[in-house]
């Protein structure tokens, strides 16, 4: 098998591994859910084509390993009728990672899941210059790591102060992680500062009188992050998203960005440091009106 | 109505909450009882107490430490 053949076969995520005509097989995983159907075609595939062993990745996935060249074939055609697909790899968005988000997480601001399908559906295996990963994290406490993505999105809660219940008693401002709220210089008001505010909502669970609530609950988008050998983290753009066609909105023309400016084999973040954030957000922004 | 001091400034969570709900179990319906805690345990507390249907009807704080009265619930 040549070069280009191997290559083909790693764009459909059977990726080629160090012993001689052996693959390891990536699965297409959506959130991290697998009906249990599902679950049993995969067991099955890997008790009949490779060595009853399954991988499951760092991002949710699942490969079957010691799959011989000869069944790769045969191995896609047992699994399809399960709706179970085949990976990808190369210069394509990638699996969408996901928490359990707020249906089953108590803490879950968002459907994350139900978002990390609505992404899949639109983008996953599109072309773009280099691997691009999204992750999606239903609140704050961010189990999916929404800025090591090249866009992540994170469940969020803006808080809005109302006076007439307050007490000024103080604790909203000694539960704020990040010391983001603070009284007016006559006393009378208290001012959340939606710059270092990460959106977690205690002050509004913690406020005794009910003085503290929701403004927004919704999504926060993240960009640039990525891992691997030279790691750094997204940053935030936007300001907090209502609706999760928002977010949608807002996922699509990030990559819109990535394909205008990326360079082949470039990862988003490092198109960021060459475009500068500002660039995205303005690009965003003048493209979707979002806020 | 007396009402009853709990000091759990020397607790961490989740004994926090368990002492105040043992507390509270002494505690007449509608009743209060007054929790002394460090601001750390200030958001558990607080949230638990509202999930559970009791009520902070007011707080003080002196020298670092906050002074909850906890209305009970019916």
């Amino acid at each position: 098998m040549s070069e280009a053949d191997f290559k083909e076969l790693k764009k459909g995520g059977m990726m080629r591994q160090a012993e001689a005509g052996h693959f390891s097989v990536r699965l297409h995983v959506v959130g991290g859910r697998l009906a249990t159907p599902q679950l049993r075609a995969i067991r099955e595939a890997a008790d009949r084509f490779g060595r009853r062993e399954i991988h499951l990745t760092s991002r949710q996935g699942v490969e079957i390993p010691h799959v011989p060249q000869d069944a790769l074939a045969a191995l896609k055609e047992f699994l399809a009728p399960s709706g179970v697909g085949v990976g990808v790899c190369g210069p394509t968005v990638r699996t969408v990672t996901a928490c359990q988000g707020c249906r089953v997480c108590p803490s879950g601001v968002i459907d994350s899941p139900e978002l990390a399908k609505a992404v899949d559906r639109e983008l996953y295996g599109k072309p773009v210059p280099h691997k691009f990963k999204v992750g999606i994290s239903g609140c704050v406490n961010n189990c999916m790591k929404a800025e090591e993505n090249d866009a992540g999105i994170k469940g969020w809660i803006e808080p809005r102060w109302e006076a007439p219940a307050c007490t000024f008693c103080g604790v909203c401002q000694a539960v704020c992680p990040t010391k983001a709220i603070a009284t007016s210089e006559d006393g009378r008001a208290l001012i959340v500062d939606p710059t270092p505010c990460i959106g977690c909502g205690d002050c509004i669970t913690s406020c005794p009188t009910g003085s503290m609530r929701e403004k927004i609950r919704g999504y926060r988008v993240f960009a640039g992050g990525k891992f691997g050998r030279r790691p750094s983290l997204g940053r935030r753009i936007l300001g907090v998203l209502e609706k999760k066609e928002e977010a949608m909105a807002a996922i699509l023309t990030v990559l819109d960005f990535f394909r205008e400016h990326g360079k082949p084999r470039e990862r988003f973040g490092d198109t960021l440091q060459r475009t500068g954030f500002p660039a995205l957000e303005t690009f965003v922004k003048e493209r979707t009106g979002l806020p | 109505m007396t009402t009853t001091l709990l000091d759990i400034t020397g607790d961490v969570c989740p004994m926090t909450f368990v002492k105040v709900k043992m507390g509270l179990q002494r505690v007449p319906p509608l009743g209060t009882l007054a929790v002394r805690l460090k601001e750390e345990a200030l958001k558990n507390v607080i949230s638990s107490l509202k999930t559970e249907g009791h009520r902070v009807t007011n707080v003080s704080r002196e020298e670092g430490i906050f002074l909850l009265e906890v209305t009970k619930g019916g």
